[in-house]
């Protein structure tokens, strides 16, 4: 800026202060209250709200897979099995699907998660088979395990 | 469940309403249990998850999507071991000295629904969805049901447990063919 006297120069304590404010009250439209309108009030709550707003990044991130753990449960329970069987022999049977993906098809694609169910069912059987038979016989189909690296 | 919903999205993929379709996916359907000679702790189990929804691969804390459930024959349930006796259901009337304990066969004599309704309010989630689903939940003494509740219901659930026969229903033959240890003599006296 160009101040044509020296008592602009002395008096001017900076140009921009409501550009500054409105940039903070715009986080603070939606609060209630004065809250929504006042520079000091509104500063600790949006710096609050920025607060809450870091800690819920890490809470969602939990709260999400156990919303997702839940409903897979739900649907595995539909087709008589539980939901660490069904986890451990997809685990087993080397079937990265994540837990996102697998609520999504509990919801969207039916059918999809209850062929995913049969083969975990599949698989169980066959550990069952072999470790309480006397190990003579083959592995199943389901426990061969592909190595890729 | 899922085949209902599996035949509900074949039927309503012909009749081409998503409308339709999506109601009767959220829609309340109404399930009912014999909980003769049960024991009321696990039918409370299958009672809770019901109520809260989370049967459904749908489920959401927020969403309401839990179902009725009908409990009938609450008067017959099966309490194990000695907790008839021993069970102690504690209350407070809020004034000093108030404060009331009753055994289990107390408590079912007084009212015959209290033990399941005490089992299922425990089991719930504490929060402020809990009197709604309360709510939704239904108890009757015996098993005769009033007309309306006997015409939404939708499904009946399996028994959690498994009912033994009692002696009189027994045949002769195989109260016959059962092993025995020992015959007494005919002049043994039992005590």
């Amino acid at each position: 800026m160009v101040f044509l006297t020296l008592s602009c120069l002395v008096r001017s304590r900076g140009p921009d202060r409501h550009w500054k404010v409105q940039e903070l009250l715009k986080h603070a439209r939606h609060f209630r209250g004065r809250k929504n309108r006042c520079y000091s009030l509104a500063v600790r709550a949006v710096r609050r709200a920025f607060v809450y707003a870091t800690k819920g990044r890490i809470l969602k991130k939990r709260n999400m897979r156990t919303l997702w753990i839940s409903r897979i449960a739900a649907a595995t329970r539909e087709h008589n099995m539980k939901y660490p069987a069904l986890i451990h022999n997809l685990g087993k049977t080397s079937v990265q699907v994540n837990r996102r993906i697998l609520s999504e098809l509990a919801i969207t694609e039916p059918r999809t998660f209850l062929s995913l169910a049969k083969l975990a069912q599949a698989r169980r059987e066959e550990g069952f088979r072999a470790a309480l038979g006397d190990g003579t016989e083959p592995a199943g189909v389901f426990s061969r395990v592909v190595v890729t690296h | 469940m899922c085949a209902l919903c599996t035949i509900l999205f074949v039927v309503l993929n012909l009749t081409f309403l998503s409308s339709f379709q999506q109601w009767a996916t959220f829609s309340r359907s109404w399930f009912l249990i014999d909980a003769k000679l049960q024991p009321p702790g696990r039918i409370a189990s299958m009672c809770a998850v019901r109520l809260q929804g989370k049967h459904k691969p749908i489920y959401h804390a927020l969403s309401d999507c839990g179902d009725h459930v009908v409990v009938m024959n609450t008067r017959h349930i099966a309490f194990s071991g000695n907790k008839w006796e021993q069970k102690v259901y504690s209350s407070h009337t809020g004034y000093p000295g108030g404060f009331k304990q009753v055994t289990a066969a107390q408590l079912h004599h007084k009212d015959p629904k209290a033990i399941v309704k005490l089992a299922v309010y425990g089991m719930l989630p504490r929060n402020l969805l809990r009197p709604n689903m309360m709510q939704r939940l239904h108890l009757f003494a015996e098993d005769e049901l009033p007309e309306d509740v006997l015409a939404n219901l939708t499904e009946e659930l399996p028994q959690p447990r498994d009912v033994p026969r009692t002696l009189s229903q027994y045949t002769q033959e195989e109260r016959d063919a059962f092993p025995r240890l020992w015959t007494p003599p005919a002049d043994y006296k039992m005590k």
